[in-house]
């Protein structure tokens, strides 16, 4: 009897287990960027690449941008992160600085053709803890018919901010709710612009005292706010609720600085547009961003979760995917893929996106990174405000900034 | 009690002339008509928005009446997401709740109501003190738990944890309260049981407190967006106001208005029908119970 038992007893876990040797591996994938509109696109990558791995299944969970990195942080929180998952350059050092990133330099394949400035952008102290999956930059996008309306010529790569005023007054008299200009005034536009005027920096070469009360910063600071205090560029009572995006693509601004995610958005503007390299103070600098995939440092399938990401990041099927979608540019230093993304209009002068390259800039890091971004923030928006002046916000940001890098 | 008045009293007659009357009514109209203007306007306004297309949404100066007038954010909006599969989903989900929530919330009113047992107050109070707890605070444990228990992606995680519900326990035991306790000891004398007396003497006569918590719970379900966008990642389960979320750009693209408005009014209709359908006695409920959600 408890032999038939113990037998029967062995036949249903051989049931329950022969499946499960023959199962093949998941990977779980969480994205911000695929859905809604690039979900079947993502699928055409999965599916290519579960042709080339059979044994690997990958399962796709999607969040809005907005709530995303509250939900990954709550999967990594929760010991349950996800094997893959997407991450963004502005929040790269933070993921990477708690270690919750597998080392991804072993399973790198060396031949695969990365543009350099975006594999070193996801390196943390010299390891490569994720890989770049898209790159974008921005750029100066203009309203040609605005331009024609007010008898001005457009933008040419050798702008200067004085040249951006002289046209926004131009067009902001074609109408009163006709705008000049939008170009944010925030921590992010203000150290890129500090590198355009050259001779404003934050801190001092040995990292000891910070020096953003320097008069070229304040200078800096001040042109920034001079299309608001100009009324050439709208503030936030405003535009109300509506984005700059949306504005522009009203046709009712005639210049923005904004990225290159934005030229799908743009593409069925009822007006005439193209893009230029952002103008300069000085000297060009521009904004250059990038998206990665990382493997989680806790996933019980690294093999496949790092293919999986490499896979995603560099394949030849993924890059001509997110190219023919203008799913974001493929962060591949290979001409054959940006020969078919130049050869797509609008913007007749797409090369621009490939010139603004030559000037990258990043962000002034230190340790306490997002409370200098709050600090340097807050005075900002005291400025914009209009409850203090240039001088007063970057002497009291010198304080907060020295106490913050104190050691 | 019967509280005529005095013959000596001055009694208030209605002596107004018909003039004052219409003055009063009319201002009387006037401000019921703004109220309902403050509160239709905006439905109004998201009804045509779903029916404008994208480049007429932020033109100046802004029109209530569409023209040209369009479906094309309905039929985009099904071309972005499964609609179906959603709105079964947060049906599904909403149904299931509502009704695991009235049985459990009914049940648990009866026994803090009628039942007499050791620790009843105590455990009352205990149970109140839930809802001081906000239920932002909760989601992150909850999360982990649910992670733990293996149900991320699951309809159980997007229907256990609201079926236990200490607001609608609370409305359901102050209606059995209010219940004189006559019918039931009469139906004990004719040999009924706890359970009869429950099902087909309390249940009855609460239905306007019951339809308040039916109103209520299953708007509760079918609007909640925190708790099920960290649950339900998964198309398959995913619910209508998590699908509705990825239409909000965020600060890399436009939003669609149109579409998103599409998806608000989609959302709005099973709430309207639902409250159509309850109205009489959710009103009676809400006035009997002095709650309000």
């Amino acid at each position: 009897m408890f032999r038939k038992l113990f037998l029967v007893g062995l036949l249903v876990l051989a049931i329950g287990i022969v499946p499960a040797l023959a199962q093949t591996t998941t990977v779980r994938y969480f994205t911000f960027s695929a859905a809604p509109d690039h979900l079947e696109d993502l699928d055409t990558i999965i599916a290519a690449f579960e042709e080339a791995n059979p044994d690997v299944n990958v399962e796709v969970e999607t969040a809005p941008f907005a709530d995303y990195f509250t939900l990954l942080q709550a999967d990594i929180v929760s010991g349950d992160a996800p094997d893959v998952f997407e991450l963004n350059y502005e929040n790269f050092v933070t993921y990477a600085a708690n270690g919750t990133m597998l080392d991804l330099s072993s399973y790198l394949d060396a031949a695969a053709p990365f543009y350099p400035r975006a594999l070193e952008a996801f390196q943390y102290e010299g390891v490569q803890l994720a890989l770049p999956a898209t790159f974008s930059t921005v750029l100066m996008f203009y309203n040609a018919d605005l331009f024609d309306a007010a008898g001005i010529d457009y933008p040419t790569v050798d702008w200067t901010w004085d040249d951006v005023h002289i046209a926004a007054t131009a067009i902001r008299a074609l109408g009163d709710d006709t705008w000049g200009v939008y170009s944010g005034v925030q921590f992010w536009e203000f150290y890129k612009k500090a590198a355009q005027n050259g001779e404003c920096q934050f801190f001092n070469e040995d990292m000891t005292e910070s020096t953003i009360n320097s008069q070229a910063c304040v200078d800096t600071l001040n042109m920034m706010t001079s299309f608001m205090t100009d009324g050439l560029m709208p503030t936030a009572a405003q535009l109300s609720g509506v984005s700059d995006g949306d504005l522009f693509a009203s046709g009712k601004l005639g210049m923005i600085v904004t990225g290159i995610w934005m030229i799908p958005a743009f593409s069925e503007a009822p007006f005439n547009w193209d893009v230029e390299v952002e103008p300069m103070i000085n000297q060009h600098a521009n904004h250059f961003f990038a998206n990665g995939v990382a493997v989680s440092a806790t996933t019980s399938v690294p093999e496949a979760a790092a293919a999986w990401a490499q896979f995603l990041a560099s394949s030849e099927v993924a890059a001509n995917v997110r190219v023919e979608s203008s799913w974001e540019l493929p962060a591949l230093n290979d001409p054959a893929y940006f020969e078919s993304y130049l050869s797509q209009t609008p913007p007749a002068n797409r090369a621009a996106v490939f010139t603004a390259l030559e000037n990258p800039v990043t962000p002034p890091v230190i340790v306490r990174q997002s409370e200098m971004q709050d600090t340097v923030n807050a005075l900002i928006t005291r400025v914009v405000d209009g409850e203090i002046t240039a001088q007063e916000a970057l002497d009291q940001a010198k304080v907060e900034l020295d106490a913050l890098i104190a050691p | 009690m019967n509280l005529s008045r005095s013959p000596s009293l001055p009694i208030r007659t209605n002596t107004s002339t018909p003039a004052r009357i219409s003055v009063r009514r009319v201002l009387l109209y006037a401000v019921m008509i703004a109220l309902v203007a403050i509160m239709v306007i905006p439905f109004a306004w998201m009804l045509s928005t779903s029916l404008k297309a994208q480049q007429y949404i932020l033109e100046t100066p802004p029109r209530l009446f569409p023209n040209p007038l369009t479906m094309e954010s309905y039929t985009g909006l099904a071309e972005r997401i499964d609609l179906a599969r959603v709105v079964f989903n947060s049906g599904f989900v909403a149904i299931a709740t509502t009704i695991g929530q009235i049985v459990i919330s009914a049940m648990a009113a009866y026994a803090f109501a009628r039942l007499q047992w050791r620790g009843r107050n105590l455990v009352f109070t205990l149970y109140l003190a839930t809802m001081m707890v906000p239920s932002v605070v909760m989601v992150i444990p909850q999360f982990i738990l649910i992670r733990q228990l293996g149900w991320v992606n699951t309809y159980t995680a997007l229907i256990v944890p609201s079926l236990f519900n200490a607001f609608g326990t609370f409305l359901l035991r102050q209606s059995f309260l209010g219940l004189p306790k006559d019918f039931e000891e009469a139906a004990f004398v004719d040999g009924a049981n706890p359970f009869t007396i429950f099902f087909r003497i309390m249940l009855p006569l609460n239905m306007p407190a019951i339809a308040t918590l039916t109103v209520l719970s299953f708007m509760g379900s079918w609007n909640s967006y925190l708790f099920p966008l960290f649950v339900a990642r998964k198309e398959e389960v995913i619910t209508l106001p998590v699908a509705l979320g990825v239409l909000q750009a965020g600060p890399r693209a436009l939003t669609e208005w149109n579409l998103v408005m599409a998806g608000a009014v989609i959302t709005v209709l099973p709430i309207l029908i639902v409250y159509l359908l309850a109205q009489k006695w959710f009103v009676q409920g809400v006035v009997s119970s002095g709650i309000k959600g």
